[in-house]
Protein backbone atom coordinates (compact mmCIF):
# COMPACT_ATOMS: atom_id res chain seq x y z
CA UNK A 1 0.00 0.00 0.00
CA UNK A 2 2.93 2.34 0.76
CA UNK A 3 4.29 1.99 -2.74
CA UNK A 4 0.85 2.57 -4.21
CA UNK A 5 0.31 5.65 -2.03
CA UNK A 6 3.70 7.09 -2.96
CA UNK A 7 3.00 6.48 -6.63
CA UNK A 8 -0.44 8.10 -6.23
CA UNK A 9 1.36 11.17 -4.83
CA UNK A 10 3.38 11.38 -8.04
CA UNK A 11 6.54 9.58 -6.89
CA UNK A 12 7.88 8.12 -10.13
CA UNK A 13 10.49 5.95 -8.44
CA UNK A 14 7.72 4.28 -6.44
CA UNK A 15 5.87 3.47 -9.65
CA UNK A 16 9.11 2.20 -11.20
CA UNK A 17 9.42 -0.14 -8.22
CA UNK A 18 5.84 -1.34 -8.77
CA UNK A 19 6.72 -2.10 -12.40
CA UNK A 20 9.85 -3.98 -11.38
CA UNK A 21 8.15 -5.96 -8.63
CA UNK A 22 4.97 -6.94 -10.49
CA UNK A 23 6.28 -7.38 -14.04
CA UNK A 24 6.59 -11.17 -13.69
CA UNK A 25 2.94 -11.40 -12.59
CA UNK A 26 1.72 -9.13 -15.39
CA UNK A 27 3.80 -11.03 -17.95
CA UNK A 28 2.39 -14.29 -16.67
CA UNK A 29 -1.18 -13.02 -17.23
CA UNK A 30 -0.33 -11.61 -20.66
CA UNK A 31 1.39 -14.89 -21.62
CA UNK A 32 -1.93 -16.63 -21.17
CA UNK A 33 -3.31 -14.54 -24.01
CA UNK A 34 -0.30 -14.15 -26.31
CA UNK A 35 2.59 -16.36 -27.35
CA UNK A 36 4.80 -13.80 -29.11
CA UNK A 37 7.18 -11.86 -26.86
CA UNK A 38 6.52 -8.59 -28.69
CA UNK A 39 2.77 -8.90 -28.06
CA UNK A 40 3.25 -9.84 -24.41
CA UNK A 41 5.55 -6.84 -23.86
CA UNK A 42 3.16 -4.52 -25.66
CA UNK A 43 0.28 -5.75 -23.52
CA UNK A 44 2.32 -5.49 -20.31
CA UNK A 45 3.30 -1.90 -21.10
CA UNK A 46 -0.32 -1.02 -21.82
CA UNK A 47 -1.32 -2.62 -18.51
CA UNK A 48 1.17 -0.57 -16.48
CA UNK A 49 0.26 2.67 -18.24
CA UNK A 50 -3.39 1.99 -17.52
CA UNK A 51 -2.56 1.12 -13.92
CA UNK A 52 -0.73 4.44 -13.54
CA UNK A 53 -3.71 6.44 -14.72
CA UNK A 54 -6.06 4.41 -12.49
CA UNK A 55 -3.89 4.49 -9.37
CA UNK A 56 -6.38 6.84 -7.75
CA UNK A 57 -9.03 4.11 -7.82
CA UNK A 58 -6.85 1.70 -5.81
CA UNK A 59 -8.14 1.97 -2.29
CA UNK A 60 -5.89 -0.64 -0.73
CA UNK A 61 -8.70 -3.00 0.28
CA UNK A 62 -7.21 -5.91 -1.66
CA UNK A 63 -3.61 -6.54 -2.65
CA UNK A 64 -1.87 -4.41 -5.26
CA UNK A 65 -1.02 -7.63 -7.11
CA UNK A 66 -4.68 -8.63 -7.26
CA UNK A 67 -5.66 -5.17 -8.49
CA UNK A 68 -2.97 -5.30 -11.19
CA UNK A 69 -4.00 -8.83 -12.19
CA UNK A 70 -7.54 -7.65 -12.79
CA UNK A 71 -6.36 -4.71 -14.92
CA UNK A 72 -4.05 -7.08 -16.78
CA UNK A 73 -6.79 -9.61 -17.48
CA UNK A 74 -9.29 -7.03 -18.68
CA UNK A 75 -6.73 -5.17 -20.81
CA UNK A 76 -5.63 -8.39 -22.49
CA UNK A 77 -9.24 -9.48 -23.01
CA UNK A 78 -9.96 -6.19 -24.78
CA UNK A 79 -6.89 -6.62 -26.95
CA UNK A 80 -7.82 -10.19 -27.88
CA UNK A 81 -11.50 -9.36 -28.51
CA UNK A 82 -10.51 -7.13 -31.40
CA UNK A 83 -8.80 -10.02 -33.19
CA UNK A 84 -10.80 -12.50 -35.27
CA UNK A 85 -11.60 -15.97 -34.03
CA UNK A 86 -10.13 -18.78 -36.04
CA UNK A 87 -12.26 -21.48 -37.70
CA UNK A 88 -12.44 -24.92 -36.13
CA UNK A 89 -9.28 -27.00 -36.41
CA UNK A 90 -9.54 -30.16 -38.50
CA UNK A 91 -7.20 -33.11 -38.66
CA UNK A 92 -5.89 -31.92 -42.03
CA UNK A 93 -4.74 -28.67 -40.37
CA UNK A 94 -2.55 -30.53 -37.89
CA UNK A 95 1.18 -30.16 -38.28
CA UNK A 96 3.29 -33.32 -38.46
CA UNK A 97 4.54 -32.62 -34.94
CA UNK A 98 1.00 -32.26 -33.60
CA UNK A 99 -0.15 -35.42 -35.31
CA UNK A 100 2.91 -37.23 -33.97
CA UNK A 101 2.18 -35.94 -30.48
CA UNK A 102 -1.43 -37.15 -30.67
CA UNK A 103 -0.30 -40.58 -31.87
CA UNK A 104 2.21 -40.79 -29.03
CA UNK A 105 -0.38 -39.83 -26.45
CA UNK A 106 -2.95 -42.29 -27.79
CA UNK A 107 -0.35 -45.06 -27.77
CA UNK A 108 0.16 -44.28 -24.08
CA UNK A 109 3.84 -43.29 -24.26
CA UNK A 110 3.20 -39.58 -23.68
CA UNK A 111 4.71 -39.60 -20.20
CA UNK A 112 7.99 -41.08 -21.34
CA UNK A 113 8.25 -38.49 -24.08
CA UNK A 114 7.42 -35.47 -21.92
CA UNK A 115 10.24 -33.32 -23.30
CA UNK A 116 10.29 -29.54 -23.58
CA UNK A 117 9.79 -29.90 -27.31
CA UNK A 118 6.74 -32.07 -26.79
CA UNK A 119 5.32 -29.59 -24.30
CA UNK A 120 5.62 -26.82 -26.87
CA UNK A 121 3.86 -28.93 -29.49
CA UNK A 122 1.07 -29.59 -26.98
CA UNK A 123 0.91 -25.88 -26.13
CA UNK A 124 0.64 -25.01 -29.83
CA UNK A 125 -2.15 -27.52 -30.23
CA UNK A 126 -3.92 -26.03 -27.19
CA UNK A 127 -3.67 -22.55 -28.72
CA UNK A 128 -5.12 -23.75 -31.98
CA UNK A 129 -7.98 -25.63 -30.33
CA UNK A 130 -8.74 -22.81 -27.89
CA UNK A 131 -8.76 -20.22 -30.67
CA UNK A 132 -12.31 -21.16 -31.63
CA UNK A 133 -13.62 -20.29 -28.15
CA UNK A 134 -14.51 -16.80 -26.91
CA UNK A 135 -11.48 -15.27 -25.14
CA UNK A 136 -13.33 -15.16 -21.81
CA UNK A 137 -14.04 -18.91 -21.97
CA UNK A 138 -10.41 -19.60 -22.90
CA UNK A 139 -9.22 -17.68 -19.85
CA UNK A 140 -11.53 -19.42 -17.45
CA UNK A 141 -10.45 -22.84 -18.71
CA UNK A 142 -6.73 -22.06 -18.86
CA UNK A 143 -6.73 -20.74 -15.32
CA UNK A 144 -8.79 -23.57 -13.80
CA UNK A 145 -7.60 -26.61 -15.76
CA UNK A 146 -4.17 -25.31 -16.74
CA UNK A 147 -3.06 -23.42 -13.65
CA UNK A 148 -5.22 -25.19 -11.03
CA UNK A 149 -6.81 -21.89 -10.01
CA UNK A 150 -10.03 -22.07 -8.00
CA UNK A 151 -13.33 -20.65 -9.21
CA UNK A 152 -12.96 -17.91 -6.59
CA UNK A 153 -9.48 -16.96 -7.78
CA UNK A 154 -10.68 -16.67 -11.37
CA UNK A 155 -13.63 -14.56 -10.23
CA UNK A 156 -11.26 -12.22 -8.38
CA UNK A 157 -8.85 -11.95 -11.30
CA UNK A 158 -11.55 -11.20 -13.84
CA UNK A 159 -14.22 -9.42 -11.84
CA UNK A 160 -16.85 -11.96 -12.94
CA UNK A 161 -19.24 -13.67 -10.55
CA UNK A 162 -18.36 -17.21 -9.46
CA UNK A 163 -21.38 -18.64 -11.28
CA UNK A 164 -20.29 -16.90 -14.47
CA UNK A 165 -16.82 -18.43 -14.11
CA UNK A 166 -18.36 -21.90 -13.62
CA UNK A 167 -20.56 -21.55 -16.70
CA UNK A 168 -17.70 -20.30 -18.86
CA UNK A 169 -15.35 -23.07 -17.71
CA UNK A 170 -18.01 -25.77 -18.21
CA UNK A 171 -18.83 -24.52 -21.70
CA UNK A 172 -15.17 -24.22 -22.70
CA UNK A 173 -14.22 -27.62 -21.28
CA UNK A 174 -17.08 -29.29 -23.15
CA UNK A 175 -16.19 -27.60 -26.43
CA UNK A 176 -12.51 -28.41 -26.09
CA UNK A 177 -13.25 -32.04 -25.27
CA UNK A 178 -15.60 -32.34 -28.25
CA UNK A 179 -13.06 -30.70 -30.56
CA UNK A 180 -10.39 -33.10 -29.33
CA UNK A 181 -12.75 -36.05 -29.75
CA UNK A 182 -13.41 -35.00 -33.32
CA UNK A 183 -9.69 -34.74 -34.02
CA UNK A 184 -9.07 -38.18 -32.57
CA UNK A 185 -11.96 -39.64 -34.54
CA UNK A 186 -10.74 -38.14 -37.83
CA UNK A 187 -7.20 -39.24 -37.10
CA UNK A 188 -8.43 -42.79 -36.41
CA UNK A 189 -10.27 -42.88 -39.72
CA UNK A 190 -7.23 -41.51 -41.51
CA UNK A 191 -5.00 -44.18 -39.97
CA UNK A 192 -7.50 -46.86 -41.03
CA UNK A 193 -7.40 -45.59 -44.63
CA UNK A 194 -3.61 -45.62 -44.63
CA UNK A 195 -3.47 -49.20 -43.30
CA UNK A 196 -5.84 -50.36 -46.07
CA UNK B 1 -26.48 -48.85 -20.74
CA UNK B 2 -27.62 -48.97 -17.15
CA UNK B 3 -25.68 -46.02 -15.72
CA UNK B 4 -25.75 -42.42 -16.73
CA UNK B 5 -23.16 -41.29 -19.25
CA UNK B 6 -20.17 -39.67 -17.61
CA UNK B 7 -19.63 -36.73 -19.96
CA UNK B 8 -21.21 -34.35 -17.47
CA UNK B 9 -18.65 -35.34 -14.85
CA UNK B 10 -15.90 -34.71 -17.41
CA UNK B 11 -17.22 -31.26 -18.30
CA UNK B 12 -18.07 -30.14 -14.77
CA UNK B 13 -14.54 -29.97 -13.40
CA UNK B 14 -10.91 -30.37 -14.33
CA UNK B 15 -9.89 -34.02 -14.51
CA UNK B 16 -7.11 -33.36 -12.00
CA UNK B 17 -9.68 -32.23 -9.43
CA UNK B 18 -12.04 -35.22 -9.75
CA UNK B 19 -12.62 -37.25 -6.60
CA UNK B 20 -11.79 -40.93 -6.26
CA UNK B 21 -15.51 -41.74 -6.32
CA UNK B 22 -15.98 -39.86 -9.60
CA UNK B 23 -12.90 -41.49 -11.16
CA UNK B 24 -14.16 -44.92 -10.15
CA UNK B 25 -17.55 -44.16 -11.68
CA UNK B 26 -15.81 -43.12 -14.91
CA UNK B 27 -13.65 -46.24 -15.00
CA UNK B 28 -16.60 -48.56 -14.45
CA UNK B 29 -18.77 -46.82 -17.01
CA UNK B 30 -16.13 -46.58 -19.77
CA UNK B 31 -15.56 -50.35 -19.65
CA UNK B 32 -18.82 -50.84 -21.52
CA UNK B 33 -19.55 -47.46 -23.11
CA UNK B 34 -17.43 -46.75 -26.17
CA UNK B 35 -18.63 -43.18 -26.69
CA UNK B 36 -17.80 -42.26 -23.08
CA UNK B 37 -14.43 -44.00 -23.40
CA UNK B 38 -13.63 -41.76 -26.39
CA UNK B 39 -14.89 -38.74 -24.47
CA UNK B 40 -12.67 -39.63 -21.49
CA UNK B 41 -9.62 -40.07 -23.71
CA UNK B 42 -10.31 -36.69 -25.34
CA UNK B 43 -10.80 -35.03 -21.94
CA UNK B 44 -7.49 -36.45 -20.71
CA UNK B 45 -5.65 -35.16 -23.77
CA UNK B 46 -7.36 -31.78 -23.45
CA UNK B 47 -6.15 -31.60 -19.84
CA UNK B 48 -2.59 -32.41 -20.93
CA UNK B 49 -2.49 -29.71 -23.60
CA UNK B 50 -3.98 -27.15 -21.20
CA UNK B 51 -1.27 -27.91 -18.63
CA UNK B 52 1.38 -27.55 -21.32
CA UNK B 53 -0.10 -24.26 -22.47
CA UNK B 54 -0.21 -22.89 -18.93
CA UNK B 55 3.50 -23.63 -18.50
CA UNK B 56 4.40 -21.35 -21.42
CA UNK B 57 5.18 -17.99 -19.85
CA UNK B 58 7.36 -15.18 -21.10
CA UNK B 59 9.63 -13.47 -18.57
CA UNK B 60 10.18 -9.70 -18.58
CA UNK B 61 13.55 -8.48 -19.86
CA UNK B 62 15.75 -6.30 -17.59
CA UNK B 63 14.94 -3.32 -19.84
CA UNK B 64 11.20 -3.59 -19.47
CA UNK B 65 11.02 -1.25 -16.48
CA UNK B 66 12.99 1.42 -18.41
CA UNK B 67 10.70 0.98 -21.39
CA UNK B 68 7.56 1.49 -19.30
CA UNK B 69 8.95 4.54 -17.54
CA UNK B 70 9.97 6.08 -20.88
CA UNK B 71 6.47 5.44 -22.27
CA UNK B 72 4.97 6.97 -19.14
CA UNK B 73 7.07 10.17 -19.49
CA UNK B 74 6.14 10.37 -23.15
CA UNK B 75 2.48 10.05 -22.24
CA UNK B 76 2.80 12.73 -19.58
CA UNK B 77 4.55 15.05 -22.04
CA UNK B 78 1.70 14.64 -24.51
CA UNK B 79 -0.87 15.29 -21.79
CA UNK B 80 0.90 18.46 -20.59
CA UNK B 81 0.54 20.17 -24.00
CA UNK B 82 -2.72 22.21 -24.13
CA UNK B 83 -5.53 20.57 -26.05
CA UNK B 84 -5.95 23.49 -28.50
CA UNK B 85 -2.27 23.40 -29.38
CA UNK B 86 -2.45 19.63 -29.97
CA UNK B 87 -5.51 20.18 -32.14
CA UNK B 88 -3.71 22.86 -34.12
CA UNK B 89 -0.63 20.65 -34.52
CA UNK B 90 -2.64 17.83 -35.96
CA UNK B 91 -4.88 20.00 -38.14
CA UNK B 92 -2.52 22.72 -39.30
CA UNK B 93 -1.76 21.13 -42.67
CA UNK B 94 -5.44 20.77 -43.45
CA UNK B 95 -6.28 24.31 -42.26
CA UNK B 96 -3.35 25.81 -44.22
CA UNK B 97 -4.32 24.08 -47.44
CA UNK B 98 -7.93 25.22 -47.01
CA UNK B 99 -6.76 28.83 -46.49
CA UNK B 100 -4.60 28.70 -49.63
CA UNK B 101 -7.48 27.31 -51.68
CA UNK B 102 -9.85 30.02 -50.41
CA UNK B 103 -7.31 32.75 -51.24
CA UNK B 104 -6.81 31.36 -54.74
CA UNK B 105 -10.56 31.27 -55.36
CA UNK B 106 -10.91 34.86 -54.11
CA UNK B 107 -8.13 35.99 -56.44
CA UNK B 108 -9.80 34.28 -59.40
CA UNK B 109 -13.16 35.85 -58.58
CA UNK B 110 -12.24 39.46 -57.77
CA UNK B 111 -8.72 40.33 -58.85
CA UNK B 112 -8.39 38.87 -62.35
CA UNK B 113 -9.98 40.99 -65.21
CA UNK B 114 -13.49 39.97 -66.23
CA UNK B 115 -13.57 38.00 -69.44
CA UNK B 116 -17.31 37.58 -69.75
CA UNK B 117 -19.60 39.37 -72.28
CA UNK B 118 -20.31 43.05 -71.45
CA UNK B 119 -23.79 43.70 -70.18
CA UNK B 120 -24.72 46.34 -72.76
CA UNK B 121 -23.86 44.13 -75.75
CA UNK B 122 -26.98 42.88 -77.59
CA UNK B 123 -27.99 39.28 -77.20
CA UNK B 124 -27.43 38.59 -80.83
CA UNK B 125 -23.70 38.99 -81.48
CA UNK B 126 -23.98 38.72 -85.22
CA UNK B 127 -23.88 41.86 -87.33
CA UNK B 128 -25.58 42.07 -90.70
CA UNK B 129 -22.19 42.40 -92.35
CA UNK B 130 -20.74 39.34 -90.75
CA UNK B 131 -23.77 37.33 -91.78
CA UNK B 132 -23.66 38.62 -95.34
CA UNK B 133 -19.92 38.09 -95.75
CA UNK B 134 -20.46 34.63 -94.33
CA UNK B 135 -18.14 34.81 -91.31
CA UNK B 136 -18.93 31.96 -89.04
CA UNK B 137 -21.81 30.95 -91.31
CA UNK B 138 -21.03 27.30 -90.77
CA UNK B 139 -22.16 27.62 -87.19
CA UNK B 140 -25.38 29.63 -87.76
CA UNK B 141 -28.84 28.26 -88.18
CA UNK B 142 -31.36 29.64 -90.63
CA UNK B 143 -33.39 31.22 -87.82
CA UNK B 144 -30.34 33.03 -86.44
CA UNK B 145 -29.53 34.51 -89.85
CA UNK B 146 -33.09 35.68 -90.35
CA UNK B 147 -33.41 37.18 -86.86
CA UNK B 148 -30.14 39.09 -87.31
CA UNK B 149 -31.27 40.58 -90.65
CA UNK B 150 -34.69 41.57 -89.38
CA UNK B 151 -33.24 43.03 -86.19
CA UNK B 152 -31.04 45.32 -88.29
CA UNK B 153 -34.06 46.27 -90.41
CA UNK B 154 -36.02 47.10 -87.27
CA UNK B 155 -33.21 49.33 -86.04
CA UNK B 156 -33.05 51.10 -89.40
CA UNK B 157 -36.83 51.62 -89.33
CA UNK B 158 -36.54 53.29 -85.93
Amino acid sequence: MDLARQAQDGDESAFAEIVRRYSPRVFSVASRFFRQRSLVEEAAQEIFLKAYTQLGSFEGRGSLEGWLTRIATNTCLNMVRSSKRRPELTVSDLTDDEEGWLNQQSAGDGREQASVENSLVAADLADRLLAVLPPEDQQALLMIDGEDASIKEVAEATGWSESKVKVRAFRARKKLREAMEKLLDHRGKKLEQVSK
Amino acid sequence: MKEKHITEILDNAAIASLSEVELKEIRVHTKDCVSCRDAFEAAQLAAVILKSRAQVTIEPTPFFQTRVMAALREQQAVESVPAMWRLWKSAKVLVSSMAVTTAALAALSFVLPATSTPVDQPVSAYSAESVIIGQGSDELTYEQVMSTIYADDDEAGK
